[in-house]
């Protein structure tokens, strides 16, 4: 490490990134092995457990027929929106602030999605038959409907993951070059399988620069299509309370909340366990502090429109849906979820709390909180009140439900740890565009011209 | 006899004159390795175009088609009348047909940059391993003896801290 107050140096980045993959502490591998074990203990045996007994290990029956399965689905989909997403908007908007966080956000994205891909699985009940869902012809008589949001699902959710591997992985072929330079052993046939050989030429990097920009204006329009098409899934029917318009961009929006508070816990976990402080800093902090404030008056707004276009419609049925939402069985819960993602953010205003790491920490991980209890609200209880009195009923997760839940957050914890030490979590190369040249007498460079000056 | 000559700077300035030095002096086969991309390289070098704009435009194109025929294929040969509904129904099929312009507009994208950046490499070529730390470098391809030293000439003369001869593998 430099001495303290002295600016970073070019070969302060290769050595502090790379030092994070091939030095591990005995902390590193009780962190692993523990959240490793928690997942086969709490997602993989129940999940075996419910193979075995069948669904009704689950406490899905009529009417609640879409478990917490679904709303753990919708979570995890909704914690990958803003990763790559962000990443794409930022990139394309040259935010300098961008290029010591993008690559963990972008790996959460991905991770999120391999474990929301899992509870398709789960929730399916027979994952053997689980192709059944791809959409190909007409071949096995499945009669697939390309009408169907479910089958538009499983094409945007494909890409989205393709998508997002491919974006996380161009961005990373330069660092792969520099860990490939400074690594032996097995760790080095891994990284010159992944760099490819580059080679940081004139030529490579003025293509990588379009391809990444092509790449970020293709994801954008797809990011936004996903949550939109799982919003569908459930506003095409005809259940009162989630038959409304407005469900495509309240998906969309409660899916970038929920993600950019996800990015904010694994900024707050980098920063404390890698020695990333000069990397990940306030000013961090403050912008995702500024996004989370807009999208959670967004998110508001949208919730305040939900209401009124249910109490606007006149319908006794939607009338039953909103008053047991405010007032009936699970009431609590969607106060909580009011108090966790609409009132508390309003704390976002002050500054101070913005840059205070703690506290941010704190309210990001309520939020994420309060936006599972809204999908848990939507799948799990909206068929607890539909047209017909005497087929009201109420859902409560059986324990088989709430152990794989608890599974499912230390399968992403493992797999994060798992690409902490294969990925180099901070950019290398980016970081050091944001930072002053090594010639004293070039001109400081801008803030991110890159590629569109090439 | 050396290949090539290669030097490094500390700054991408300087080796961005020494670039444009050699070019003056009539070096042909020139390229430049960095830590970062240098800003202002095609002012220096000439204009650079890719072909990956190609890949991604015609990668969509494909990819809406196959999308579309493949929803409204299936439609039409396994007909499944639905209350005298159209067999063909566009909103539907037209996020089918989006969903898989954008999938194979990334898919193409990616072959695009590979091929154009000349990834992945099949042997082993000329690498200067300080520059994927904090070096830029300048590499010409020399034929001869007397190249090899007007050309190390130049790179020193606007900076360079080193200059070394350099054979690349077969």
């Amino acid at each position: 490490m430099q001495a303290k107050g002295e600016p970073l140096q070019y070969a302060d980045v290769n050595r502090d990134v790379i030092r994070s993959l091939v030095e591990t502490g005995p902390r590193y591998y009780i962190a692993l092995a523990t959240a490793f074990g928690l997942t086969l203990a709490c997602f993989f045996f129940p999940w075996f457990y419910q193979l075995y007994y069948g669904l009704g290990a689950a406490g899905m029956n009529h009417p609640g027929v879409w478990g917490t399965y679904l709303a753990n689905f919708i979570f995890w989909i909704g914690l990958s929106h803003s990763g790559t997403l962000l990443s794409c908007v930022l990139h394309l908007t040259h935010s300098p602030w961008r290029k010591a966080m993008y690559r963990s956000a972008e790996a959460m994205t991905l991770f999120s999605l391999m474990v929301a891909a899992t509870f398709v699985m789960v929730h399916v009940g027979r994952p053997w038959f689980v192709h059944w869902a791809l959409p190909y012809s007409n071949q096995m008589e499945l009669w697939p409907n390309f009408r169907s949001p479910l089958l538009f699902d499983v094409m945007a959710i494909a890409t989205y993951l393709t998508g997002s591997s491919i974006f996380i992985y161009m961005g990373s072929i330069p660092d792969f070059a520099a860990a490939r330079d400074r690594t032996a052993g097995w760790r080095r046939h891994m990284y010159v399988l992944l760099s490819m050989g580059w080679r940081g030429t004139d030529r490579e990097w003025h293509r990588l620069g379009w391809a990444y920009t092509f790449l970020a204006v293709l994801i954008i329009p797809l990011a936004v299509s996903v949550h939109s098409i799982v919003s569908w899934d459930f506003a095409m029917s005809i259940v009162p309370a989630l038959h409304q318009t407005i469900f495509a961009p309240y998906f969309v929006v409660g899916a970038i909340y929920s993600g950019t508070a996800g990015i904010v816990t694994v900024m707050f976990v980098l920063r404390k366990s890698m020695n990333f402080g000069q990397y990940i800093t306030e000013l961090h902090f403050d912008n995702l502090g500024k996004l989370l404030l807009a999208l959670s008056l967004m998110w508001t707004y949208i919730n305040m429109i939900e209401l009124f276009t249910g109490w606007y419609s006149g319908t006794s049925t939607e009338y039953e849906a909103l008053k047991f939402k405010l007032f009936g069985y699970y009431a609590l819960l969607y106060w909580e979820m009011i108090l966790f993602c609409a009132v508390a953010p309003l704390l976002l205003i002050s500054s101070r709390f913005r840059t205070s790491f703690v506290p941010m920490l704190i309210l990001s991980i309520a939020i994420n909180i309060g936006m599972y209890t809204e999908r848990f609200l939507i799948v799990g209880t909206s068929l607890s009140r539909q047209y017909l009195p005497d087929a009201w009923g109420l859902y409560v997760p059986s324990l088989v439900e709430i152990s794989i839940l608890v599974g499912s957050l230390a399968m992403f914890v493992t797999l994060f740890l798992v690409f902490v030490k294969i990925f180099p979590s901070v950019s290398i190369y980016e970081v050091k565009e944001t930072m002053a040249s090594p010639e004293k007498e070039a001109p400081e460079k801008g803030t991110d011209a890159w590629p569109t000056t090439q | 006899m050396a290949d090539n000559a290669v030097g490094l700077f500390h700054g991408p300035q300087s080796a961005l004159t020494a670039a444009g030095q050699l070019k003056g002096a009539g070096f042909t086969a020139l390229e430049l390795m960095s830590p970062v991309p240098i800003e202002g390289v095609e002012e220096v070098l000439g204009e650079k175009k890719s072909v990956i704009k190609r890949f991604t435009f015609f990668g969509g194109i494909f990819g809406a088609c196959f999308g579309f025929i493949l929803a409204a294929g299936t439609s039409v040969l396994w007909q499944h009348p639905v209350g005298g509904r159209p067999i063909i129904t566009l909103p539907p099929f037209f996020i089918i047909t989006y969903e898989m312009a954008i999938l194979f507009g990334i898919l193409a994208t990616v072959i695009g940059f590979f091929i154009s950046a000349r990834l992945p490499a099949m042997n082993e070529r000329l690498y200067v391993p300080e520059t994927a730390v904090d070096k830029f470098a300048v590499t010409v391809v020399c034929n001869n003896r007397e190249d090899f030293e007007r050309a190390a000439a130049i790179l020193r003369k606007a900076g360079a801290e080193e200059v070394r001869a350099m054979t690349e593998a077969a």
